[in-house]
């Protein structure tokens, strides 16, 4: 029979304070560490820092559920006491919360093998604007009940509602090899997506500093055997994940998300996600509809169609119809 | 009729059907028992057709009910008496392949089975494979976020699919993207059942065919034995392509009809398949062997060939028809359950069984906890459907209240609306409301369908006890 399980008295709370700011009619910003967003002061603050644990965990039915102030590194410490990991490697800015990834939709190298972070999302509890306390999906991986809310609100950066507790779905922890090779960027964008199309069991392919770089799970043919190929530490995509460069002051970072295949573009310092996403470094931003500022702090990009921006807005009045919560 | 009328100007007339013989193979989908017949059949040739038959619909605020196929389970595409049904079987093109990229851009009529067909020559496949991919299409799976066997490992439609095209009632075409930033509107698409907009292209991903696979079959003395073993299974790391158990009665039907030396005297059985690089599946085929040993098989048996795992499949694929010859209908159902719960609820049905006095062959998903009984009924005799349906709707709280969910894979259409009150409470079910509401303001696609009516909900008196339930802080939520 299903586990009797209370509200707490910090969702308790949180429902209060919400419902409070609408009648004083103040915004309020959702936060769990600020290693992502920098605290707005003109706003109330509502963090998650310190709402964390495990609420269940259950190895063989490959679900694990936390409260969204869980750190990222205990959540991956929990799990690989059981041999099992986060498929969507996020990244960890430090001190990062599952619920703050969870907002930014943040995935890492492994995204075009295993998925994105919304891919393992399997349900959510949040409160949404009108202080309301509410449960979608669940701990199952199949679940078609309903409109899938736990995967639309997957970067929604704390503006539609406060989510405190997720159910994920997780994979065993395989054994990983890294390999290098040295070549021109687009002959690496050309063999990525060459070897991402045959049986290699790849989970990471990336471009840097003059070398194609990619990861194998798994029991797979001796990759060192190929002309050129040396292994390297598994530890390089932690390096780029997040990915950090010192640039010089009037230098921006921009992230591009694009077709795999596309040619090199212009002053890209690095490729990840299999040729998915470039990382560019300059003044100006580069022309391309999927480009995102990455210094400032997940600058949203503002390039909705009409229909689209009508769409999202209409959601955000279902969620948080008096607009409580910050809007990036 | 002066809608009927209007659509004559865009429609040819073999694209517009309207006589009551025309009309009949679109009065029901696969859940033949609600049928409905529609105030015509519109069978649009291309997007721009798509887009006017929807503007005539709503300046006569007209009902649109779209479909595949078909082949829904739930009656999701069930025609209204007052409503259009807007067929996309036409739209069946596939309008681009990137074997270097992997994906493929389809039209929503293009059946699951020829994307695989039409990419195995570069060595890809789309991995979702509802178990009716011959005849379901693209754009249905997207609207019920579809399954198959392999969805533990390779996951649902909605993990397969990068990109959308949907149309609104205004036909104004709006692209959902996995490349988009902000909330995940393409994520909400997959499962909303033709409530939200009309789905007119879709970019799919594609994977590497597997260069090699291996079944495993075990046979065990006791159900609970067999769920325990899968268990281990899966705390071991190993995650299976398909990973699917029968019950006794299952056994007993599949073997009837297929013959593949299934262990009739078995109480379960695990068909277990492992897949990917040869070097990797002897590897696992091996050491799912062990476990499964260790965990009490009685019986262990390797496809030690391509055909031997084809036959070793056969009996599971055609467990529903084989089902079907013991009983003049039966009824297929579609809860999740924890996989530890397993033992209990396939207990408690056996209970239900007794209480309904109508039998039930279990088949389950074990991997992602997919439970499919199948309650078998004579339509012909008088009040067996109510039974059922009642018998159903039991087994459907069982899965609620053990922390499961009312459908995995098939969908809520008609069939699990009175399901919905006991798994969503009020507020959430606006929420669900008010999203359709977004996306449709005039209410036309498909109305009535996927969420019940608060109003609904309040007369089966599920949703009094929840009301104010942050004033009643120990009231349970799940």
């Amino acid at each position: 029979m299903p586990q009797h399980k209370n509200i707490d008295n910090q969702v308790m709370r949180w429902c209060e304070q919400i419902k409070q700011a609408q009648v004083d009619q103040q915004i309020i910003q959702i936060s769990g560490h600020h290693s992502k967003v920098l605290r707005d002061a003109a706003t109330e603050s509502l963090s998650t820092a310190g709402y964390e644990g495990i609420v269940s965990y259950e190895p063989a039915e490959l679900v694990i559920t936390v409260k969204a102030g869980t750190k990222l590194s205990e959540l991956k410490a929990v799990l690989a006491q059981h041999k099992q990991m986060l498929g969507f490697e996020p990244p960890d800015y430090g001190d990062s919360t599952i619920g703050g990834t969870y907002a930014c939709a943040l995935t890492g190298p492994s995204r075009p093998f295993r998925g994105s972070l919304r891919d393992f999302v399997l349900g959510t509890k949040l409160i949404d604007g009108q202080g309301r306390y509410l449960s979608f999906g669940g701990r199952m991986i199949k679940n078609v009940a309903g409109y899938d809310v736990s995967r639309m609100l997957v970067g929604s950066k704390g503006s539609m509602a406060l989510v405190t507790e997720l159910s994920l779905r997780v994979i065993p922890l395989m054994e990983e090899r890294s390999y290098q090779m040295e070549m021109s960027e687009n002959e690496a964008i050309l063999l990525m997506n060459q070897m991402a199309g045959t049986s290699l069991p790849l989970s990471a392919a990336a471009y840097y500093e003059g070398k194609f770089i990619y990861r194998v799970a798994g029991a797979h043919p001796l990759q060192t055997n190929r002309v050129g190929v040396t292994e390297i530490d598994n530890d390089i995509w932690v390096r780029l994940n997040p990915f950090r460069p010192q640039l010089p002051p009037d230098v921006k970072l921009w992230r591009l998300d694009v077709e795999s295949t596309t040619p090199a573009i212009e002053n890209t310092i690095a490729v990840g996600s299999c040729g998915m996403r470039r990382w560019v470094a300059s003044k100006d931003k580069p022309n391309h509809p999927y480009t995102t500022l990455w210094q400032a702090y997940f600058a949203p990009r503002h390039n909705d169609t009409p229909r689209v921006a009508h769409l999202k807005n209409g959601l955000r009045d279902v969620f948080d119809p008096h607009h409580i919560f910050k809007q990036m | 009729m002066e809608v009927i009328n209007a659509l004559k100007q865009v429609l040819s007339a073999e694209s517009l059907l309207t006589s009551d013989e025309a009309c009949r193979p679109f009065e029901c989908d696969a859940l033949s028992a609600y049928r409905e017949r529609p105030l015509a059949v519109a069978l649009p040739s291309d997007v721009e057709q798509v887009k006017a038959v929807l503007r005539i619909c709503k300046q006569y605020q007209v009902p649109v009910i779209t479909r595949g196929s078909g082949t829904g389970l739930a009656g999701g595409s069930l025609p209204l008496k007052d409503g259009i049904v807007l067929g996309l079987s036409k739209l069946n093109k596939i309008l681009k392949i990137d074997p270097l990229q992997r994906i493929a851009i389809v039209q929503p009529g293009v059946r699951n089975i020829v994307v695989s067909e039409a990419v195995a020559d570069y060595g890809l496949y789309y991995a979702p494979d509802p178990s009716s991919q011959i005849a379901c299409s693209i754009g249905g799976n997207v609207a019920e976020n579809s399954g198959g066997v392999h969805c533990l490992k390779y996951g649902l439609t909605v993990h397969n699919v990068t990109s959308i095209k949907i149309v609104d009632m205004d036909g104004t075409e709006s692209v959902f993207d996995e490349k988009d930033d902000g909330i995940d509107l393409l994520a909400l698409m997959n499962g909303s059942e033709g409530l939200l907009g009309v789905i007119v292209e879709i970019k799919l991903k594609l994977l590497p065919k597997p260069e090699a696979a291996q079944v495993v079959m075990a046979a065990f003395h006791s159900v609970g034995a067999c769920a325990d073993a899968v268990t281990r299974v899966l705390e071991q790391g190993i995650i299976p392509a398909g990973l699917e158990m029968m019950d006794k009665f299952s056994i007993m039907a599949a073997e009837a009809f297929a013959k593949v030396g299934y262990p009739t005297e078995a109480e379960a059985l695990l068909l277990c398949e492992v897949d990917g690089s040869h070097d990797q599946v002897q590897v696992d085929a091996k050491r799912v062997a062990d476990i499964l040993t260790q965990a009490g098989a009685y019986q262990i048996q390797l496809s030690q060939n391509e055909a031997q795992r084809i036959a070793l499949w056969k009996g599971r694929k055609n467990a529903f028809p084989a089902v079907g010859r013991f009983s003049p209908d039966y009824y297929c159902m579609d809860g999740t359950i924890p996989r530890s719960q397993l033992a209990y609820v396939l207990e408690e049905i056996a209970k239900l069984s007794d209480k309904y006095g109508l039998k039930v062959a279990n088949v389950f998903h074990a991997g992602d906890g997919n439970l499919h009984p199948l309650i078998m009924y004579d339509a012909n005799k008088p009040g067996e459907l109510a039974t059922t349906e009642a018998f159903g709707g039991e087994i459907l709280k069982l899965c609620v209240d053990v922390g499961g969910t009312i459908t995995g894979e098939h969908g809520v259409g008609v069939e699990k609306l009175n399901a919905m009150c006991h798994q969503y409470h009020t507020p959430e079910l606006e929420i669900f409301h008010g999203i359709k509401a977004v996306f449709d303001d005039t209410g036309l696609l498909n109305p009535g369908k996927a969420v019940p009516t608060l109003h609904r909900c309040a007369e089966l008196g599920h949703m009094h006890v929840h009301h104010g339930q942050l004033a009643h802080p120990h009231l349970e939520r799940f």
